[in-house]
């Protein structure tokens, strides 16, 4: 088993003081304690409140959405040679416990990403408008894979070193989700899922993507895809 | 022949946007590539200010539309989907490069405080 000193918990977050520090102190009382915040551009106390929960921060000084700032902590860790990171979503939605599932599941397949998905065992509660949102999603991102993944739009993934060294994430909003698997199939890198739970509240439901972003997301994922694949590597 | 009040404003006002151009190509304000085309786009405006029916019947003609109007519209709808991919592809440069300058201005103020803790 990987030891849990040698994971770090990357959290992207914008405008998320309401919940950060509870988000934050989960995932230390889970029993990992490297948790860096990308805070991006927040307005309100998101920088401050995770700090005084005890994650590290990095903030954009401008908000350039949760692409950017997943690939902010990607370069990060590059620079401080991370052997693995967890992604999770700064909403609340997210189990930190299951992170040990991803951890699990790593051992077992030694796949350079691991997605959490959704959809293995499905969650009670996950509204019907985002089930449908995903399953476009997945088609979308699928169509352009070489295997089928049950959640393609997961903010809870795990990479390794050669994952946290190859990828170079280019799309600002939430499209990244589809890019980091379309890039890591080009560049051989493999990948496997493992069941996660979400909880979603009024509050996470407000924070995610809504059917004009995606939209927008779609858009720029099929714009990158096809006038510059060559981006997508 | 018979002169309308707009076949003399606009090839007058093209003439001034074409003088604008070269003005700002001469203080290297703008690219050869970039005056050149401007001035083109706009003397073909104003040339067809001078000549609408003439011109609109030769592009009927040359890619057998109906009729000059439906020249004209097949033909502005043409300029409006090139502007807008135009616009659509200086948009998301300027928004990449926005992110790019965003990054590496968090990342060296990370590093910054790395070196001080």
């Amino acid at each position: 088993m990987i030891p849990p000193e040698q994971i770090w918990i990357i959290i992207p977050a914008y405008n998320e003081g309401p919940v950060i520090e509870q988000v934050v102190s989960k995932v230390r009382e889970s029993g990992f304690p490297n948790i860096l915040v990308i805070n991006d551009g927040s307005k309100d106390d998101t920088a401050q409140q995770a700090r005084s929960a005890g994650a590290k921060v990095l903030s954009h000084p401008i908000n350039r959405g949760a692409g950017a700032a997943a690939q902010t902590g990607l370069s990060y860790a590059r620079r401080r040679g991370w052997l693995y990171v967890v992604q999770i979503d700064a909403d609340g939605q997210h189990h930190p416990e299951d992170i040990y599932r991803l951890v699990k599941m790593q051992k077992e397949s030694n796949a350079d990403i691991i997605l959490g998905s959704r959809f293995l065992e499905p969650s009670p509660g996950i509204p019907p408008t985002r089930i449908l949102y995903n399953r476009i999603s997945n088609i979308l991102t699928n169509t352009f894979c070489r295997r089928s993944y049950s959640d393609t739009q997961t903010g809870f993934r795990m990479l390794n070193h050669r994952a946290i060294r190859n990828l170079r994430l280019r799309l600002d909003g939430f499209g990244y989700c589809s890019e980091m698997i379309v890039q890591a199939e080009e560049k051989g890198l493999t990948i496997a899922e493992a069941p996660i739970q979400v909880t979603y509240t009024d509050y996470s439901l407000n924070k995610g993507q809504d059917l004009v972003m995606g939209i927008t997301t779609a858009v720029d994922l099929l714009w990158k895809l096809l006038f510059y694949p060559s981006k997508m590597k | 022949m018979k002169f309308e009040v707009y076949q003399i404003i606009v090839p007058l006002a093209s003439l001034g946007f074409v003088f604008n151009l070269f003005r700002r190509f001469l203080k290297s304000k703008a690219s050869w590539q970039e005056a050149a085309l401007g001035a083109a786009f706009w003397l073909s405006v104003g040339i067809f200010a001078l000549f609408p029916d003439a011109i609109s019947t030769a592009l009927a003609d040359l890619f057998g539309i109906k009729s000059n109007i439906n020249a004209i519209i097949f033909f502005c709808l043409g300029l409006i989907f090139f502007f807008q991919y135009k616009l659509f592809f200086m948009l998301k440069k300027s928004q990449m490069a926005t992110t790019e300058l965003t990054r590496k201005i968090t990342l060296q103020q990370a590093e910054k405080e790395d070196l001080q803790s």
